[in-house]
């Protein structure tokens, strides 16, 4: 259902996450002239963190009444949102790291504008009533933060190929340069799949729980081990596995490295979505109970 | 005397062809003994550094070599085709030439403003020309006018401080790959002045291990000893651990004078599974090159060359414009003075010939004078003596403005009439006299046909 004090401001902070990428981009691209100041940046940034702040907080006072946080797919959305602005916020703070920005905004502004989608035009709840609901507060809990360190790792993923390309094309070698290292980036990537790696492992073992607790069917239909939601999540976990023990794995340094972050958070984000995508399934479906109604 | 110079450098030609002009110091030995040997009457001097390729030389003004004798000697030495030496070069003659040197030592030529590698590279070319006994009075004054300068302009406008050495630019590239040189491995590869100055570059980033190789081991102790590294983590190595030090290393700087690739991609490819995939920054500063240009292709390897770091440093070289004509305009004056002492000494030297060729005239019509003089056999009396002394001047005064004054020519219309007049006033204090009638230019033939025999 549409709900104008969960859109606008989603909108409002999408405009303004679109108007950090512009600003970010013209700052690299004329990295000679970085004296300019940063304060237009924390502004936007402070006021996407605002913004989703108010609209989660206020989606769980007034729409929800209730203590589970993330009861649609726009909530979980929100608080993706509303951890990654103010981690962006520090980055820019760093100044080699500011870069990073132009890989991590972009993703933000997706983000809000997916929740714009999701909030207009795609409202859907979760089917929470099967679940304990202090397992889906953890599970939704580590899923959203594990996507969070997902995310910071392929935005670092993407500047790492970005900054790895110039380096090999020995392009703008003499200008004053507003990316990281490359050391910098792989250590950054390293630890951002550490965070998603742990978080995504204790979403496993909550998700896992959850199914085998449950008395009823769930959306994971009742061979959940054979769900493409488990099997996008075991494979996202593998490649988060082998990312943060990069070091050790010569094969995978490098540029292996920054696409593994990338494709790790596609995979992610491919498990969310098929999470929808059952979730939509399971309320088309109409229950067994309202089959033998309509037979009678 | 006339000074000439003939060069390639990094913004004329390159990295392969400066590779192919480039002379180690026993073929730079060699090449100014040949010239010399060529050309007996020039002096001459020869700098060959990574980044150019430069002869000047001293010849009296109408004497060979041309600028076009000089390409062909370089052809001739370097075996370089003829088409690829004439597009490259660069040539300048008299206050460019000095004007071109003076700029070189202070740094304002370099690919790196200012860099003081370029003083000493200036200095040791200046050393073994000397040696090779190639330079005379005209080059002495003129390299060290230039060294003097270099050093006074540097003093004066701090030209050579900051980001200024190609081995500060070195350590800048290292820094897009490394963020933390504490935990780092510093392969340094030959023994040269700027392996020197990059070690002494990176050695202010702390790194873990500071190591040294070159084909002389003993160099390579002395250049250790010199950098005070010591310990077991810095220091020389052999040679012939090359290849594991290559595995352990971070950090890798070439320079040395090897005329073939010291480490080639098929060498190298078999360590890069022993490095486990670290990054490798390798900074190739030799020409010719040391290390095969395939290596900065090979995963995670980033190798520069002098004209990657050439290219980085024209980018941020806009900034200091201000600063380069300072220093321009204070060499002015150095070469100013420094040209014009070559040329008061040039004019010395021809108020010396000068004078040699008066006294040879006056003695040449000395002894005419004394022949006919015995001739009158003791029936000389005063009126004939007089005679005699009279026909002694005017010879000796028709015979000294014989050459000058037949460039007074009045039918040549190219003769500099203006600059002439000019000159006889300046140098012979005349003043205009407007009704004294003119005088022809002496007629020889006629001085010759009036000598008594």
């Amino acid at each position: 259902m549409p709900e104008p004090a969960t859109s606008i401001p989603l909108i409002l902070a999408s405009i303004a996450s679109i108007a950090a990428v512009v600003l970010a981009v013209q700052r690299v691209r004329q990295p000679g002239k970085d004296e300019k100041p940063l304060w237009p940046f924390h502004a936007l940034l402070s006021l996407v963190t605002l913004l989703c702040l108010g609209a989660f907080v206020y989606r769980i006072v007034v729409i929800h009444k209730a203590w589970v946080p993330v009861q649609a797919h726009v909530d979980g959305l929100l608080l993706i949102a509303l951890l990654l602005a103010p981690a962006i916020l520090y980055v820019q703070s760093r100044p080699r790291l500011f870069g990073l920005t132009i890989f991590a905004l972009p993703l933000l502004t997706l983000i809000l504008a997916w929740g714009v989608c999701a909030t207009l035009w795609t409202y859907r709840p979760f089917s929470l009533d099967s679940f304990t609901p202090a397992w889906m507060v953890f599970h939704l809990a580590a899923t959203y933060l594990g996507l969070l360190g997902c995310a910071i790792g392929a935005a670092a993923g993407a500047m790492y190929l970005f900054v790895q390309g110039r380096l090999k094309a020995k392009a703008g070698l003499g200008q004053v340069n507003p990316m990281a290292s490359l050391e910098t980036l792989e250590t950054l990537i390293i630890r951002a799949a550490t965070l998603g790696f742990v978080l995504l492992t204790l979403s496993l073992i909550s998700g896992l729980v959850m199914v085998t607790q449950s008395d009823q069917a769930t959306s994971l239909g009742k061979a959940w081990w054979s769900s493409p939601k488990v099997w996008l999540a075991a494979a996202a976990w593998v490649v988060y596995a082998i990312l943060i023990n990069v070091r050790s794995f010569s094969t995978v340094r490098g540029r292996r490295a920054a696409w593994l972050a990338i494709g790790g958070l596609v995979l992610v984000l491919a498990t969310y979505g098929a999470v929808e995508a059952l979730d939509q399934a399971q309320q088309s479906e109409p229950s067994d109970e309202a089959h033998a109604m309509e037979v009678n | 005397m006339r000074l000439l110079m003939l060069g390639f450098n990094h913004r004329t030609a390159p990295l392969e062809l400066r590779e192919a002009l480039a002379f180690d110091n026993d073929r730079a030995a060699k090449a100014i003994r040949d010239l010399r040997e060529a050309y007996p009457a020039s002096e001459c001097a020869l700098i060959s550094t990574c980044n150019r390729t430069e002869f000047y030389l001293a010849r009296p003004i109408h004497d060979p070599p041309t600028i076009e004798d000089l390409r062909d000697f370089v052809i001739q030495q370097t075996g370089v085709e003829g088409d690829a030496v004439r597009s490259a070069s660069i040539h300048r003659e008299q206050d460019e030439a000095a004007t071109h040197l003076f700029h070189v030592s202070a740094g304002l030529d370099s690919m790196v403003l200012g860099e003081p590698q370029v003083l000493g590279q200036v200095k040791r070319a200046y050393e073994l020309a000397d040696d090779c006994e190639a330079i005379g009075p005209v080059l002495h004054r003129l390299f060290q006018g230039a060294i003097t300068a270099s050093k006074s302009v540097r003093r004066k406008t701090g030209i050579d401080q900051g980001r200024t050495s190609v081995s500060s630019v070195a350590v800048a590239f290292a820094k897009n790959i490394f963020d933390n040189f504490g935990d780092k491995t510093v392969l340094a590869i030959g023994a040269g002045e700027m392996v020197k100055a990059a070690l002494a570059s990176l050695r202010r980033e702390n790194p873990n291990r500071l190591l040294l190789i070159n084909r002389t081991h003993q160099r390579a102790i002395d250049l250790a000893s010199q950098l005070e590294l010591t310990g077991s983590d810095h220091g020389a190595r052999a040679w012939e651990d090359m290849d594991g030090l290559l595995v352990e290393a971070d950090i890798v700087v070439s320079c040395t004078g090897a005329t073939e690739p010291i480490l080639t991609a098929d060498r190298f490819r078999p360590l890069l599974k022993k490095r486990r995939g670290r990054p490798l920054f390798m900074l190739d500063l030799a020409v010719p090159r040391d290390l095969d240009p395939a290596i900065g292709a090979l995963r995670n390897v980033y190798l520069y060359n002098l004209d990657d770091l050439q290219k980085a440093v024209e980018e941020t070289a806009s900034g200091r414009r201000e600063l380069v004509m300072e220093c321009e305009e204070l060499l002015k004056g150095h070469i100013d003075r420094c040209m014009g002492e070559i040329r008061h000494r040039d004019v010395g030297r021809l108020v010396k010939q000068l004078r040699q060729r008066l006294h040879d005239i006056a003695e040449e019509e000395q002894g005419r004078t004394a022949r006919k003089l015995a001739s009158l056999n003791g029936q000389s009396t005063e009126q004939s003596i007089e005679e005699l002394l009279a026909q002694h001047n005017h010879r000796l005064v028709n015979k000294i403005l014989h050459l000058p004054l037949s460039q007074l020519d009045r039918s040549d219309p190219d003769a500099p009439m203006g600059f002439y007049a000019a000159a006889l006033r300046r140098l012979f204090d005349l003043q205009d006299q407007p009704d004294m009638p003119a005088e022809a230019p002496p007629d020889t033939s006629e001085e010759d046909q009036s000598s008594p025999t």
